[in-house]
């Protein structure tokens, strides 16, 4: 199926200005959102910025993703307004070749995680809303002094995230018949289209990303954008439907992206992509508590940042290294590869399990406070003196738990399956002869993760702020 | 003539709001003891003490109890508290979840002034 050949929808979104049209109301919600959580009430079931970003924003994201592709980064409202401010000034530098990697994302990622938990971003309105302005803020930096999309391919950690679960999504922009783009002289789906009288002014631009469409390979780094479906001047691009997860499991040099297997900071990215999941999730149960107060009153703290460092070196560091160090060894004893390449390949073999865990942590939110959004709404609405929307339905909450509890083990499930599918894919290839061999070590490692989610999710939720102090 | 425009503008602006008078709110000391203690998930009673500046207790209020957990997507949960003697009144709030609880007295004094305070439950197990 190629959605831009479906009824209405297909139009819609060929249309020369989609994106903008679904970027619009993002950006006001986002200025919205800021505005109510700097100035609105401090409580954050109360606030728009807190419900909307913590609750909604995450949940409707992870579920787009699961159910559709990268929609989110299509109309992202940060970007939105960094070329709106690229109307007036236009950057003329690349951005710095050693940074052109996932590293610093990955450091963001993991700062990001870090800086949640320590300030309870989710407990505060003025936190989230200085968040979402310091996105905004970044996004012009960047890509103000920096030519093409620098923020969202080496920055952007939200994007980061998109661009690896997407790996998991069933649809996928890309050409429609190769052999239109093997006859195809002017490239515009990378080169954009300039206009013929005048040269300098580009009509139509072509991926920012550095994806070249006839080499392009899965969703990775793609940002849904669609320069390219407008730049092809043969109608050549889609968005097409193909097996989730498939992209996982081949080694093919990717354009803008490169070989997977080759890419130790993406497989980096993978892996904090897996076991931060497992992190964030372990931060909102009860359990956590007792293993900080344990940990403080050996560290001799009352400080929660020491306690917590040491929780991200054990559940980012010291967990991986001792699970994967088992597998990798393990695997040598099938294959010929170096211990660095198993380590790099099956990395990626993980990110459905991960996906599968932030989905059910992300969804819950989402399912058990879906309504929440609408006496929030109504609140802010009194407030500015517009009683026109009610008296705020505080009661509005979401689906019970029970029943949102039955579709997280579902994901986590589903997650399992694609990461031992994925798993015994690069097995197949790694060892032809006794692929289960170099399997069982990866399935071991998927089952020990699954595990410890199921375990993770049948603990007592514990919405707390104050770890060591209350 | 620009420049005089605008600095009258401004003078005007800064009397405006150096004249607007701030209703004061009314002095009331609030004193309150929960148990069980520490909190736990399930019934946590309030009783809460109102005074007025001199010490006195204040009766004839109205005291709502509003519980919310400190993360979003949570329904709150509310009581509308009994005057057991004069100027002390309780409520019985059903803590829904483990966490953080803030409870928000929403207070009508019997001359219908409101006032709201805030009651920090952390650690709820």
């Amino acid at each position: 199926m190629d959605l831009l050949r479906t009824p209405l929808l297909g139009p819609l979104l060929r249309w020369r200005h989609a994106r903008t049209l679904f970027q619009i109301p993002l950006l006001v919600l986002s200025v919205l959102m800021i505005l109510h959580g700097f100035f609105g009430p401090s409580l954050a079931p109360k606030n728009i910025a807190t419900t909307l970003t913590w609750v909604h924003f995450r949940g409707a994201l992870v579920l787009v993703l699961l159910a559709a592709g990268n929609f989110f980064c299509f109309a992202c409202p940060f970007v939105l307004v960094r070329d709106f401010a690229r109307r007036f000034f236009r950057p003329v530098r690349n951005f710095p070749r050693f940074l052109r990697n996932k590293w610093l994302s990955v450091s963001l990622l993991i700062a990001g995680l870090f800086v949640y938990e320590l300030f309870d971003l989710w407990s505060s309105p003025w936190w989230t809303a200085l968040l979402i302005s310091s996105y905004f803020l970044a996004a012009l930096i960047v890509d103000g002094f920096f030519k093409h999309a620098s923020f969202c391919k080496f920055v952007c950690p939200i994007g980061q995230f998109n661009f690896l679960a997407s790996t998991i999504s069933p649809l996928e922009v890309k050409v429609r018949d190769q052999a239109v783009c093997t006859s195809c002289r002017t490239k515009d789906c990378i080169k954009g289209r300039r206009d013929p009288v005048s040269p300098l002014v580009v009509i139509q631009r072509g991926c920012e990303l550095a994806l070249f469409q006839p080499r392009k390979v899965g969703n990775m780094d793609c940002t849904f954008c669609l320069d390219c479906v407008q730049a092809c001047p043969h109608d050549n691009v889609g968005i097409l439907t193909r097996v989730p997860a498939s992209e996982l499991t081949t080694e093919a040099m990717r354009s803008g992206v490169g070989i997977f297997s080759r890419r130790k900071d993406l497989a980096t990215l993978s892996l904090l992509f897996v076991f931060g999941a497992l992190l964030n999730a372990f931060a909102m149960t009860s359990p956590v508590y007792a293993v900080e107060s344990w940990l403080a009153k050996q560290l001799n703290v009352t400080n929660e940042a020491p306690v917590l460092g040491v929780l991200f070196v054990v559940a980012l560091v010291i967990e991986p290294v001792v699970v994967l160090g088992i597998a990798v060894w393990l695997t040598r004893f099938s294959t010929d590869k170096s211990p660095l390449s198993l380590l790099v390949r099956y990395s990626y073999a993980l990110v459905p399990l991960g996906f599968g865990i932030w989905l059910a942590h992300y969804s819950f939110h989402f399912l058990t406070g879906l309504y929440t959004f609408i006496p929030v709404l109504q609140s802010a609405a009194a407030e500015s003196g517009w009683q026109f929307l009610g008296t705020p339905l505080w009661r509005l909450t979401g689906l019970p738990v029970s029943t949102v509890q039955a579709l997280e083990y579902g994901f986590i499930f589903l997650g399992l399956i694609g990461s031992l599918l994925v798993s015994y894919r690069l097995a197949q290839e790694d060892s032809p002869v006794r692929p289960v061999r170099a399997f069982l070590p990866w399935a071991g490692v998927a089952t020990i993760l699954f595990a410890a989610a199921v375990w993770l999710l049948s603990q007592p939720m514990e919405m707390r702020g104050t770890m060591l102090g209350g | 003539m620009i420049a005089r425009k605008k600095s009258l503008v401004l003078l005007i602006l800064l009397l405006a709001f150096a004249c607007q008078k701030t209703a004061k709110p009314p002095d009331i000391g609030l004193q309150y003891e929960i148990a069980p203690q520490p909190p736990r998930v399930g019934a946590a009673t309030i009783d809460l003490k109102l005074t007025d500046k001199n010490g006195a207790p204040v009766g004839g209020a109205r005291v709502d109890l509003e519980g919310n957990m400190s993360h979003a997507g949570m329904a709150p949960v509310s009581v509308e508290t009994k005057e057991i003697e004069t100027g002390k009144y309780r409520g019985t709030l059903q803590l829904t979840m483990a966490g953080d609880w803030i409870v928000l007295v929403h207070i009508t004094l019997a001359d219908g002034q409101k006032l709201q305070r805030q009651i920090e439950l952390s650690g709820v197990r």
